[in-house]
């Protein structure tokens, strides 16, 4: 394109901008980094393998994909778009230490070929690649590998346990808490995946990225409120449960980094409100009827629904007026 | 002859009961965790589909058009219960395994579709082999997924312990449509390209044979042509000319010569 002209004629989108898909994935890749410092420090270089190898394979899976599919490994590098990068680091983020090696490679392939790439590549999923990788994990070796480990640093430090059920079952069963909330913020003593611990650094990154204006900070925060909200009702209106009940489980990582995925989201402001209240109230009911963290159950199943919002909450055009059917007194 | 080798490649492949007719999908989801039961189930399938195929398509013009489906199910009905009371006294196990899918082959889509669609149709024989080939194709697919989900699954094969690396997923009922959805467009996908190149052959066979046709065509007119310019060069050289005498004629021939050569 020639810069002098003063007129330029292109095809449709006009108005450019330097944000881009490639832009904004970095932007979250880094968001994800405080949370990715935080699970080294307390699982140790355990945790550090376990995220290199779900990073590496999900990277690797979509470029073998794509070579596979005929492209040249140019225009596959022209083309990389950081997306699989997110989806390998938040797979390897929400799943433990104690899981064997072959687990977030497994997962990390699931979710980028058969979740997004059989479907037509970044922006063509149903479903959030790394919820659907995660749900794969923890159906296929959760049993095996049963309770979650403990961190290295922490109030609990010095007893013999190294494996507990996480807060949140010990919530859930009624068996009190011997952590305080601050303990619950900072991820202290407190059993769990290696991103889902440290509620501080997920928080750290959802700021860093609705600063960025990347993600908008009212939509994580609804679903959270809801959540906590319909926990206390069920609960027996007891408010100290809030905290608790926003702080344990998977919550905040779901919240902020996977039920804002652009692709599986609705398009519009009052569909985006609607499914995020959705998601927490489907969140903390199913948290009471089974007992169990489903926070990645309840996106999926949100997920799936998101066509749905799509086809019936459609935007107003300007200037339209609903057009008042007649009757017919003939 | 013809005629059976297509209810062969039918029945097995190009409408295959499982994979290309999608039909009989309950057995098929709820029993592949096991190869064996796969084995079990298709077996058990492949009996009932043949002696119901046969009974119906013998009775077809006994039985009257407004009643015929409860009469076929009568037929698998008297069948499925000849499979019960065997596998529970021979293959106890498998009785087990199989449970609740057993008497519900009575209800399969795919028993009941072959009896509405070929053997109140077709004679005897034809209705024998279809129902053995539909119960080959159903058999075939059942324990391949019940292969692919057991070594994935339960890491053994057959009840073989293969390694000790297990994916609980493919056990799970989520994992058995997947592999089934997986199956299907697999099959589907090398299917379609068989076709297409078998369809490319014969349109490239059919291409030659025009080619080959047209290249005879073009070869026996410029016989003809050479034929004719000789008999005009023999007409030169006698020195009798063709037409009126005139060298025009001749010289024209020449030319065409000339531009021939």
């Amino acid at each position: 394109m020639d810069n002098n002209a003063f007129l330029t004629y292109s095809p449709s989108p006009h108005i450019k901008s330097h944000i881009t898909t490639r832009w904004i994935m970095i932007r979250v890749c880094i968001a994800l980094l405080p949370a990715c410092v935080m699970g080294v420090i307390y699982f140790g270089l355990n945790a550090l393998l376990i995220l290199a190898l779900a990073l590496f394979s999900a990277v690797a899976s979509e470029f073998i994909y794509l070579l596979i599919a005929g492209k040249k490994i140019k225009e596959i590098a022209a083309q990389f778009d950081f997306t699989s990068c997110v989806t390998g680091l938040l797979v390897g983020l929400t799943i433990g230490t104690n899981y064997p090696w072959y687990a977030p490679i497994l997962g990390s392939i699931f979710a980028i070929v058969v979740v997004k790439m059989l479907f037509g590549g970044t922006g063509k999923n149903l479903v959030n690649p790394a919820i659907a990788g995660r749900i794969f994990i923890f159906m296929s070796f959760q049993a095996v590998v049963g309770e979650w480990l403990l961190p290295s640093i922490g109030s609990v430090t010095g007893n013999s346990v190294t494996t507990s059920a996480t807060i949140l079952t010990e919530l859930l069963n009624g068996t009190a808490s011997q952590l305080s909330n601050w303990d619950l913020l900072l991820g202290t003593g407190m059993a769990g995946c290696i991103g889902e611990t440290c509620k501080l650094a997920l928080i750290a990154g959802g700021i860093y990225l609705a600063a960025r204006k990347i993600i908008n900070i009212l939509y994580p925060v609804l679903y959270i409120g809801v959540t906590g909200l319909f926990s206390v009702c069920l609960g027996g209106f007891d408010f100290s449960l809030f905290l608790p009940s926003i702080l344990s489980g998977g919550l905040i990582l779901g919240a902020i980094f996977m039920a804002t995925d652009y692709t599986t989201t609705p398009d519009t402001t009052l569909g985006n409100i609607i499914y995020f209240i959705m998601l927490g109230l489907i969140t903390a009911g199913l948290r009471f009827a089974t007992k169990m963290e489903v926070v990645s159950f309840a996106i999926l199943l949100m997920n799936l629904l998101v066509p749905l919002f799509d086809k019936f909450i459609i935007t107003r055009p300007f200037g339209y007026k609903k057009i008042k059917k007649e009757k017919n007194n003939g | 002859m013809n005629k059976y080798r297509k209810i062969a490649l039918d029945g097995v492949i190009t409408s295959n009961p499982t994979l290309k007719l999608v039909l009989g999908t309950c057995p098929t989801l709820a029993l592949t965790t096991l190869a064996m039961n796969g084995i079990g189930m298709g077996l058990a399938v492949t009996f009932v589909l043949i002696c119901s195929n046969v009974i119906i398509s013998a009775l077809r013009k006994v039985i009257p058009e407004q009643v015929r489906i409860p009469a076929f199910v009568l037929i698998i009905a008297t069948f499925v219960t000849i499979v019960r009371l065997v596998l529970d006294k021979l293959l106890p196990d498998i009785y087990e395994s199989l449970g609740l899918y057993l008497p519900l082959i009575v209800v399969n889509c795919i028993i009941l579709a072959r009896a509405e669609s070929f053997a109140s149709k077709n004679n005897i024989l034809a209705s024998a082999c279809d129902g053995l080939f539909m119960g080959i194709g159903f058999t075939l697919a059942l324990t391949l997924m019940g292969a692919v989900r057991e070594i994935l699954g339960a890491g053994s094969i057959f009840g073989i312990v293969l390694w000790d690396f297990q994916i609980g997923f493919f056990s799970s009922s989520a994992g058995a449509f997947f592999t089934y959805a997986i199956f299907i467009a697999l099959f589907g996908m090398s299917a379609s390209q068989i076709s297409k190149r078998r369809k490319l052959k014969n349109y490239s066979a059919l291409q030659a044979e025009k080619h080959r046709l047209a290249e005879e065509a073009v070869n026996n007119s410029a016989e003809a042509e050479q034929s004719d310019a000789c008999a005009a060069k023999t007409d030169n050289l006698n020195g009798t000319p063709r037409a009126f005498g005139s060298g025009t004629l001749n010289d024209s021939a020449a030319g065409e010569l000339k531009k021939e050569a």
